[in-house]
């Protein structure tokens, strides 16, 4: 886990919000936020080390399908914004 | 011996409740919410089975999940029978995760295995049993396989909890064990879990401070509580999945070639509209009109063979008229609608189980939330097609507040079976070449009217934060027929039975207020009757819309209270009483409703769409909303959006008219 402290220069930090229909990620954490929806998000399954693929954008952009253990999971834009991931494919 | 049957959504958890219970079901609600607790007795058995919400988690994020960890602490429950979905077997199992802190025997029936072997999914039963401490029997709730074997376990009853495995690990287990060893109920750790999480809204008071546990943890892990306890809990779950699940990569399966069309980025909304379309086309279009035409003419029929035999055997005139043109009429205007109402249920409730609802909240989520909704409020909006009031019941799955009772206060605004017969007679008679044209158009006002409304009372009234919208997407399922069905008939027999008692009785009701007058002589002309008076009374607040006083639509109105369906049964007693009883024909052309132009015909439409739903929707609303103020402002509301929309669509078309 990339931990920046004392250097200024702002790591840029990638988010499951910017990912596109068929990309796939790894979680880091989830940063901040509402508690209920990040309590929400880790009983789906969005924990610590999760791969997770986008499978479906809906035809108005938003909200998005996830695909991760197993199933599908439909999200807004918005709710996963604190979801800090890693890009892998 | 008290059961209580716990598993997610979509689980197939009431497929198995039907099958472990059969027909000795008792449907009620649960304390103080309007959810649906059903309990029974497990077959050749006399144990009670409650089956609680679906449910993902214990957190609670939803009044389900509150139900279900309150029900777990404070009843007495000897054995939980844990559905899990072998289709998706690490979710599911996180819920079991959390049944194991509760410290209650357990069983496990996997269901869908035939499902997850289809897809590739092979599950070592024995050690997955064996891993997790606890009998796994694998059923198919679809195909009704492995439910005896399920009763067999359960009546054999030698269960405990001394197999249940180690789910947390290292420092956070060591405090957890140092909490709960403070706390003497058998749900200790449950309870230590949530006080060192934090969790505010646990069912009972514990006068324990665990804060410095907690600061202890949140330095050690450098996280929040409740992300350790959930990675710990999915860590357990993945070494369990490693050992005993094998699958394929990427299983192409049977949902995933049917979403790719269904919600295809181009094709979504197309297929949507050629759905509803279709669901409007059998039910409110030409077909149910159709079938709705041959049960009219079966009542016409009746009507004039029963009046025949009434004189032959020598009934008295005021007799044969309350038979004809008070009880047949009045019944008849409603049970005509009766293949109608068939064909809509039954459609909805096969949208309902293929799950093809939760796709349309998707899609149409992000049109939903600028005006303050989410996708979800589409599902009761959709059931409201049928009726309101399961409709309004359906609102629960919204966790917001604020959205909830937006909802709330719009699912009237959907044209419901009971409307539809206003419709049907209406735009039948008025804009005959139009008809489907003009039905239609009134669906599309109901829509514009709620995102306006919703637009409005977003501002004014139910502000609200922002709540997310995080929600599976289930597999597609063939539909349960034998769940449609019984939906269908449940339906639309309690439609019948309020045709035959409630209709039935305020038909015979407005007869006797048409027949006499004040002082009680039979037989006065319509203009002087009793209810002539009362509609004289109030006729006036219809004038902007209708363009006359008219004592007889006013009458018919307000009784779209008792049900809506009841103002086209007051219309062909008033108009049957008035001269000849029957069709659409003989009620427009009898002098007391003449009146009506297509602008007023129209409007009177809208008005009766939008306005008051009926006593039944205005209880549901009620209990939802908790409180006799909000339902009250709620009804005042939708009343006050119908008169406006009404006196604009006269107003505007009466001067339109004049203008050509």
């Amino acid at each position: 886990m990339q931990k920046t402290k004392g250097i200024t220069q702002t790591v840029s930090v990638n988010t499951l919000n910017n990912l596109k229909q068929g990309q796939k990620a790894r979680v880091l954490q989830i940063n901040g936020g509402d508690l209920a929806t990040k309590q929400r998000l880790l009983d789906m399954g969005i924990t610590r080390g999760i791969i997770i693929t986008i499978n479906k954008v809906a035809p108005l952009g938003d909200p998005i399908c996830l695909e991760l253990r197993g199933y599908r999971l439909l999200v807004r834009k918005d709710d996963v914004k604190n979801v800090e991931i890693e890009v892998i494919a | 011996m008290r059961i209580a049957l716990i598993g997610n959504q979509n689980s197939g958890k009431t497929s198995l409740f039907n099958l472990l219970t059969g027909t000795n079901q008792k449907v009620g609600n649960w304390p103080g919410v309007t959810i649906e607790r059903k309990s029974g007795i497990l077959r050749t058995t006399t144990f009670e089975i409650i089956d609680l919400p679906g449910i993902y988690s214990l957190s609670p994020f939803s009044p389900e999940e509150e139900i279900v960890r309150r029900f777990l602490i404070e009843e007495k429950i000897d054995l939980i029978v844990n559905i899990v979905d072998s289709t998706a077997i690490e979710r599911s199992l996180y819920l079991t995760t959390q049944l194991y802190d509760f410290n209650i025997p357990m069983v496990i029936a996997l269901n869908m295995a035939d499902l997850a072997f289809e897809q590739g999914i092979r599950i070592n039963h024995d050690l997955l049993s064996k891993l997790l401490g606890v009998p796994i029997i694998p059923i198919s709730a679809l195909k009704r396989t492995g439910i005896k074997e399920l009763i067999q376990l359960i009546k054999k009853g030698e269960f405990n909890t001394a197999n249940y495995p180690v789910i947390y690990q290292g420092e956070l287990l060591n405090i957890i064990k140092k909490v709960e060893d403070n706390i003497l109920m058998r749900e200790r750790r449950f309870l230590a879990i949530k006080l060192l999480e934090n969790d505010i809204s646990l069912p009972i008071r514990i006068e324990l401070d665990a804060s410095k546990e907690r600061d202890l943890l949140m330095q050690n892990y450098e996280s929040d509580i409740p992300q350790v306890v959930a990675d710990q809990r999915y860590e357990f779950i993945e070494k369990v999945r490693d050992k005993t699940v094998s699958s394929r990569e990427n299983p192409r399966t049977l949902t995933d070639k049917i979403d790719r069309i269904i919600l295809n980025k181009y094709l979504a909304i197309p297929i949507f509209i050629l759905i509803m379309f279709t669901v409007y086309f059998l039910s409110a279009g030409p077909v149910g009109q159709a079938l709705a035409g041959l049960i009219e003419d079966l009542f016409a029929w009746i009507s004039v063979h029963f009046a025949t035999f009434l004189e032959n055997v020598g009934a008295s005139p005021w007799a044969v008229s309350l038979m004809i043109d008070g009880i047949v009429t009045g019944v008849g205007a409603v049970l005509s609608f009766v293949p109608q109402l068939i064909i809509l249920f039954l459609l909805i409730a096969f949208l309902e189980a293929s799950g093809y609802m939760s796709r349309i909240a998707f899609f149409f989520d992000r049109v939903f939330r600028k005006v303050g909704l989410s996708g979800k409020a589409l599902i009761p909006f959709i059931i409201g097609s049928g009726c309101s009031v399961p409709a309004i019941m359906a609102t629960r799955t919204i966790n917001d507040e604020n959205e909830r009772r937006l909802t709330i206060l719009l699912t009237p605004f959907i044209p419901c079976s009971a409307k539809l017969p206003i419709i049907t007679l209406f735009a039948g008679y008025f804009f005959k070449d139009n008809y489907g044209l003009v039905s239609a158009s009134l669906y599309f006002l109901a829509v514009f009217v709620i995102l306006m409304t919703a637009l409005v009372m977003k501002k004014l009234l139910y502000k609200g934060g922002y709540s997310p919208f995080i929600q599976e997407l289930p597999t597609y399922k063939a539909p349960n027929l034998n769940y449609v069905f019984k939906t269908t008939w449940e339906k639309t027999s309690a439609f019948i039975t309020r045709a035959g008692s409630i209709i039935f009785l305020a038909s015979i009701f407005i007869w006797i207020l048409l027949s006499f007058n004040w002082t009680f002589t039979y037989g006065v002309p319509i203009e002087e009757s009793i209810l002539s008076d009362i509609g004289r009374l109030f006729s006036w607040v219809f004038y902007p819309f209708l363009g006359v006083n008219s004592w007889a639509a006013a009458v018919s109105i307000i009784q779209g209270l008792i049900a809506k369906e009841q103002v086209i049964t007051s219309l062909s007693i008033i108009a049957g009483l008035s001269g000849e009883a029957g069709n659409a024909t003989t009620i427009f052309t009898s002098p007391i409703f003449s009146f009506f132009t297509p602008a007023s015909a129209y409007a009177f439409m809208a008005f009766n769409l939008f306005s008051a739903p009926c006593f039944g929707a205005i209880g549901a609303m009620h209990k939802e909303f908790g409180s006799s103020r909000k339902m009250l402002k709620a009804v005042l509301i939708q009343t006050a959006v119908a008169f406006l929309i009404a006196t604009i669509i006269y107003q505007g078309a009466t001067l339109i008219g004049g203008l050509l």
